[in-house]
């Protein structure tokens, strides 16, 4: 009849009671556990969303800021450009793994038809159109492929010393290849052409026109498009996304330059006004570069940010693929507030009433705990009995409330989220530098209330913990008693 | 002398006056004696039990078991391995069945007992006058007599050769009270223990082998 005994038997014999602490444990575990698991499940879904949004970040006018000022105020600002040296610097950053600049430009072809997906038919043909654009690199690697953006599926990537001499290749889509019978090894043809403008007559006439012949070295494939394309419910959307994409040419970013170059000196001979404005402007002024950083991990977007802001000129901003987490993903912030909230209140809901039904418990037993330190029990024994006979009750209603808690988490984030997404606006597309085609409804899918280890952890550690100091507390105040104090 | 008792003040603070209960008593108890401690109520008898069984410590004095302090025995230990307790109201433990709240104690108890200790506790129990069939009931299905029959058993159940008891007759009848009085006496003067009873009833004092009165803190023979 040791101490270990006398708990189990405590609860057997006194069954009325062990079910009255098994029911307030089983009904405040569950909103422990429910809370639990919406915190868990909307956590899991930031962390997933975030790795789909990947770890990369850019530098962007900030719009914001800028709206904020008066008409006034804009005409007199000068913006400045994001200088070479300044992306190199912030490449140079710890939290950075590759990154790029790119210069881009509209081109059109009298030879090479552009893809146009399933839209083939809403095209009319007349004459070069400006259907494709050339993106400058000047990684080697292609920063996109090892984004996984697109993947080479033929032929091979630049190496340094192109990018660096600006040799004419390129690398294109598989797709645009076959619709043009191109292969690695090929040469096709660009047109520049500078068109002048009639604004009396609204003619356009050209100017003057160029040929950019390019080498295909590479062709590569879509991945990011295909991926969602087959889920997305706006199938329209992501043709046109799959669509651009697949007429982008990757060159050499000095490629880019100098066709910008050939665009800007003709165009100013035609125009004399124009020429005038930009007399005295350094060639960067058709250098607008856009940088893209690569980050180790979604997680150090904040400190990137932290640190380059400083460094940037006016009215830019560090726009991150993780930023967008928080427009999409309204309905699971709310959720996860609100559970957060629902967890506080249960932790100290549970404290409180296990407390008082645990006190009311050694109320009635004070005199038996009495009983055992007159025979000679020590006090951590006597201790160790009632925290046995509460603990493994407490165990048995934890792990019911596991479930239940689960099922109930289960059933009201459905509820509010059909709820939430019902009274939200249309969903959000969003389609920039950083090219995420995240919707709400793919946040929402990512949603998945589920059990596992971590989380039995969490619960199993909140729930004993908050059980075991409501016990201990009362059970030490009356074992610090002599046991004439508490036979009295 | 087994256990004897040095000088024990004990007194309750009241603002900046002590209103003692036991002030400078001393006395000593051999082993195969029956003694009863003979008081009006709240003359402090309990509480000279309280502090002889260690439920409770004194101000100033001491208790020596076998000439050694209790207080460094150790107040737990020396419970669990030299005396045994009867309370007035049994104190036994009213989910547990009569043998098992015989087994308690000896769960407890560091001294040495027989293997078969379920076996020792019906036997002490039927020595007692409790038949196995009672012995098997949970201890508030039985009489009152038969529960301080149980608490006795339980108080015997670790071999000790103290006992020591607070008005165990005080809830029963008189042919109850006389059947317990009476193995007190066959425990003190067959068994070589030796039983103390604190009491306020002059037929017990008169059975006793040896009677204390306890008069407003101070105590005396009682011839």
């Amino acid at each position: 009849m040791n101490f270990i005994k006398r708990g189990f038997l405590g609860i057997t014999r006194k069954k009325g009671k062990s079910l009255i602490l098994l029911a307030v444990i089983l009904i405040l575990g569950s909103l422990i556990s429910g809370a639990i698991s919406i915190q868990q499940a909307t956590s899991n879904v930031e962390k997933s969303v975030k790795e789909r949004l990947g770890a990369a970040a850019t530098l962007e006018l900030d719009w914001e800021e800028y709206d904020k000022l008066s008409e006034e105020e804009m005409m007199n600002v000068e913006l400045e450009n994001i200088g070479v040296d300044l992306i190199k610097q912030i490449g140079g950053l710890s939290y950075v793994k590759y990154y790029d600049y790119s210069v881009s430009t509209m081109l059109g072809s009298e030879s090479l038809e552009a893809y146009r997906g399933e839209m083939e038919e809403d095209f009319i043909h007349e004459g070069p159109s400006m259907d494709f654009t050339l993106k400058g690199i000047n990684y080697a690697p292609v920063l996109d492929f090892e984004e996984q953006k697109g993947k080479l599926v033929d032929g091979r990537v630049f190496t340094q010393e192109e990018v660096d001499n600006g040799t004419s290749v390129a690398v294109i889509s598989k797709k645009l290849a076959e619709k043009n019978n191109l292969n690695v090894g090929d040469t096709f043809t660009f047109v520049n052409v500078v068109y002048t403008y009639d604004e009396e007559t609204g003619e356009e006439d050209i100017a003057a026109s160029r040929d950019v012949v390019l080498e295909v070295i590479g062709l590569f494939e879509s991945q990011f498009i295909k991926e969602d394309a087959e889920t997305a419910s706006d199938g329209g959307m992501m043709d046109w996304m799959d669509m651009d994409y697949q007429n982008t040419v990757y060159v050499p970013n000095e490629i880019v330059l100098n066709e910008n170059k050939y665009q800007f000196e003709e165009y100013m001979k035609t125009d004399e006004e124009y020429a005038e404005m930009m007399e005295g402007e350094e060639e960067a002024s058709f250098e607008y570069y856009t940088p893209m950083f690569v980050l180790n991990s979604p997680e150090d977007s904040e400190a990137f940010e932290e640190e380059v802001l400083p460094l940037l000129p006016d009215y830019y901003t560090v726009v991150s693929a993780t930023d967008q987490y928080d427009s999409i993903a309204g309905p699971m912030e709310s959720m996860s507030k609100l559970s957060k909230y629902v967890l506080i209140a249960a932790v100290i809901a549970t404290v409180l009433i296990t407390g008082l039904v645990v006190l009311l418990f050694l109320r009635d037993r004070k005199r038996e705990l009495g009983i055992y330190l007159s025979l000679g029990e020590s006090r951590g024994r006597v201790v160790g009995q009632i925290l046995i006979e509460v603990m493994v009750v407490a165990f048995i209603g934890i792990t019911l409330s596991l479930f239940s808690g689960n099922f109930i988490a289960s059933q009201v984030s459905d509820t509010m989220m059909k709820a939430d997404n019902n009274t939200s606006n249309e969903d959000v597309y969003y389609y920039s530098e950083l090219q995420i085609n995240l919707t709400t409804d793919d946040v929402m899918d990512s949603y998945e209330v589920s059990l596992n280890s971590s989380y039995i952890l969490v619960f199993y550690g909140i729930g004993l913990l908050t059980i075991l100091i409501s016990t201990v507390i009362p059970l030490v105040y009356i074992v610090r008693l002599n046991p004439k104090k508490i036979l009295m | 002398m087994i256990l004897e008792a040095k000088d024990l003040n004990y007194y309750y603070q009241d603002g900046e006056q002590r209103r003692y209960i036991l002030k400078d008593t001393s006395v000593s108890f051999e082993k195969g004696k029956f003694y009863t401690i003979l008081g009006q109520s709240g003359s402090g008898k309990t509480t000279l039990l309280s502090l002889l069984s260690a439920l409770d410590s004194p101000h100033s004095g001491e208790v020596l078991f076998n000439q050694e302090d209790i207080k460094k025995i150790g107040y737990e230990k020396y419970r669990r391995n030299n005396i045994g307790i009867i309370f007035q109201n049994y104190n036994l433990i009213p989910t547990f069945t009569a043998v098992e709240n015989v087994l308690i104690p000896m769960s407890i108890t560091e001294n040495e007992l027989p293997e078969d200790s379920k076996t020792v506790a019906y036997n002490l129990l039927d020595y007692i006058g409790i038949v196995k069939n009672k012995a098997d009931r949970p201890v508030n299905k039985l009489s009152g007599g038969e529960q301080q029959r149980v608490a006795i058993a339980r108080a015997l159940a670790t071999n000790v050769e103290l006992i020591l008891a607070d008005e165990p007759t005080g809830n029963l009848d008189e042919e109850m009270e006389q059947e317990i009085i009476d193995i007190f006496k066959k425990l003190a003067h067959e068994h070589g223990k030796c039983v103390i009873v604190v009491t306020h009833s002059n037929e017990i004092a008169l059975q006793s082998d040896q009677a204390f009165l306890l008069k407003k803190g101070v105590l005396a023979s009682y011839e």
